[in-house]
């Protein structure tokens, strides 16, 4: 006997959470954009999608936000650090890809010093995944050994029912645990089996793809020239990627007063590296493309343990020239040897 | 015959002949749907080549790529009326010479690529002056008429909520062939003229700052529209300076490689006092 929660109940369940004092946030589309956004019921969800358009990292990695309010005084400064406001949240609905990508990051944001913009949002969060029954032309977690059920970053995984009507409930961490506590009554006990998870063709061969970036004479490869000539370098595969987490860091406001502000940047725009000397060491768009690729596969890995990938396709699903790492990791996989 | 095999084997003669050095077109994309730009640089590659009505991304972007013709050799590029548009602007403003282009013009009928007849920029007038008496994106008309219909304060609040949504990737910008400055303003850091945060005020500064500087310019091809990740409907705007310019100057961006850009030029005779 497992525990089943049935649509027809979610509203009850949005309701109980909220009532505990979560901010339930789910699939949504609003204004033309697929995205998590909190909702009050159940008819705001958008649970049918493959995929939102945006990630959840929005909401621990905001595309801009404010660190610090500064005021700069004849011998002294006043500085007021914004920390974002203790804030329980579930995020119902969250896809396996998209919850990978924040434990992928949590290393990341606290490796030489602990980043609380971050883990205050991490620590608050509790991430309800729904394994995924259908996928797309471009979903390709099991080709970066993830799958549609994977349970990494998730504290709650929830397996659609084959009838359809809800869904199997599992917790996965302490923090998934209690949040079933004020849903408890609305849960019921049954046996009904989960339908099939998706079926996601493996699409390269990761292994073989890593040995190839790990070898020294891989870097100044002809292939990155060739593999990357269509890019017109915009940021889209990065700022929709739910592992990208590259900044930028802007002071906004005039010479005494402002905001210091954490904005997202990414390695596709040539001004990422440029130095104040006017030398540029990535200066063509096939070294920034290498990087992007080397630092998800090779470097990452070395320091982390982990790829920098959590196979949800985004980077080809929206790229505006059909580019993508699924291409270029095939195209790596197919290298003669 | 059909177009692409018609346009495959002809660019296959310009690269064996070595009339052209490189044929910008389509090729098969990641799904059925798809079709994405290709540099086909030998005779066989241009067995990659690929025309259907899937083929809708303007390919002009890539003409100013660093170097590209600045050797002076040829290259043949395969466009629709709006990349032919392009070009004359791009000529218009000096930024390519049009002599060293080999255009495989075609269209986009009821879905399906009909060649357009030609090869030299010069021949495609008639094609330029055919998609002006077409009128300004007709599949534009309603929505936009929409938007000018309600209250000036609705349609704040519209922009306000689409451009909410622009996380300032500049996939507008990259894929546009107007937007070829090496270093475009919002990258211009010593000071930082433009907030590069993408905060309600900063994504105002990029979208106003990027339609300014399409108006008269814009040729309506929608790779920005098409291209933006977050669905934020920029043909609008577009559409909205296109009409502005045609209405108040009588001009469509475009016509001619010695066409004068509009907002580059004056009149003696202007009956605004204001100009001399």
């Amino acid at each position: 006997m497992t525990r089943i929660l049935l649509k027809n109940k979610l509203d009850d369940c949005i309701a109980a959470w909220r009532s505990a004092g979560f901010s339930v946030l789910a699939p949504v589309r609003r204004s033309d954009l697929s995205r998590f956004d909190e909702v009050e019921r159940s008819a705001d969800m958008a649970l049918d999608l493959v995929l939102t358009e945006r990630t959840i990292k929005d909401h621990f990695f905001p595309q801009t936000e404010p660190l610090v309010k500064y005021r700069i005084k004849k011998h002294d400064i006043d500085s007021q650090e914004m920390l974002p406001p203790d804030r329980k949240r579930v995020f119902f609905g969250v896809r396996p890809c998209d919850a990978s990508g924040l434990a992928i990051d949590d290393p990341l944001f606290g490796w030489d010093y602990r980043d609380e913009y971050w883990f205050k949002r991490r620590d608050n969060a509790v991430i309800v995944t729904i394994a995924c029954t259908a996928s797309d032309d471009f979903c390709m977690c099991t080709s970066v050994n993830l799958a549609p059920d994977s349970t990494k970053g998730s504290d709650v995984i929830l397996r659609p029912l084959q009838n359809g009507n809800g869904w199997l409930v599992e917790a996965l961490s302490d923090r998934g645990n209690a949040l079933l506590e004020p849903i408890a009554s609305i849960l019921q006990e049954g046996s009904e089996s989960p339908a099939p998870s998706a079926s996601v063709p493996v699409r390269f061969d990761v292994e073989k793809v890593m040995e190839w970036l790990a070898d020294p004479a891989s870097f100044e490869s002809h292939f990155w020239k060739d593999i990357s000539v269509r890019c017109i370098g915009c940021g889209s595969c990065t700022f929709l990627c739910p592992t990208c987490h590259c900044f930028d860091i802007q002071d906004e406001g005039d010479t005494y007063t402002g905001i210091r502000r954490k904005n997202w940047d990414s390695c596709s725009f040539p001004m990422f590296t440029m130095h104040t000397s006017g030398h540029n060491p990535r200066n063509t768009q096939s070294t920034r493309w290498r990087q992007r690729i080397m630092h998800k596969f090779n470097y990452y890995r070395g320091k982390f343990g982990v790829n920098s990938c959590s196979g949800c396709g985004r980077c080809t699903r929206q790229c505006p020239v059909d580019m993508g790492i699924t291409e270029t990791l095939q195209a790596i996989t197919n290298l003669p040897k | 015959m059909g177009i692409q095999e018609q346009y495959i084997s002809e660019a296959a003669g310009l690269l064996s002949s070595g009339a052209v050095k490189l044929v910008i077109g389509y090729s098969e994309g990641s799904t059925t749907d798809r079709r994405r730009p290709v540099f086909v640089r030998t005779p066989a590659e241009a067995e990659r080549l690929m025309l259907d009505g899937a083929c809708v991304a303007n390919l002009s972007t890539y003409l100013l790529s660093e170097g590209l013709l600045s050797d002076g050799k040829s290259v043949a590029v395969f466009l629709k009326p709006d990349g032919i548009r392009s070009i004359n602007i791009l000529a218009a403003e000096a930024q390519l010479n049009p002599e060293q282009l080999v255009i495989f013009g075609f269209d986009i009928q009821n879905g399906q690529a009909r060649p357009l007849q030609g090869r030299k920029i010069s021949d495609f007038t008639p094609i330029v002056e055919a998609a002006r008496a077409a009128g300004l994106s007709p599949e534009l008309q309603g929505e936009a008429e929409r938007l000018e219909h309600i209250s000036a304060a609705e349609r704040f609040e519209y922009w306000k909520e689409q451009f909410s949504k622009c996380i300032k990737c500049y996939a507008c910008r990259q894929v546009c062939p107007m937007c070829y400055c090496r270093r475009c303003i919002v990258d211009v850091n010593q000071p930082q003229w433009v907030n590069t945060s993408s905060h309600t005020l900063g994504n105002f500064e990029w979208n106003i700052v990027r339609a300014f500087h399409l108006a008269g310019r814009c040729v309506a091809c929608g790779g920005c529209d098409r291209s933006c990740p977050v669905n934020i409907p920029l043909r609008l705007i577009n559409h909205r300076m296109a009409k502005e310019v045609l209405d108040a100057f009588d001009y469509y961006a475009g016509e001619s490689t010695d066409q004068k850009p509009v907002l580059a030029t004056f009149r003696p005779d202007d009956p605004e006092t204001f100009i001399l």
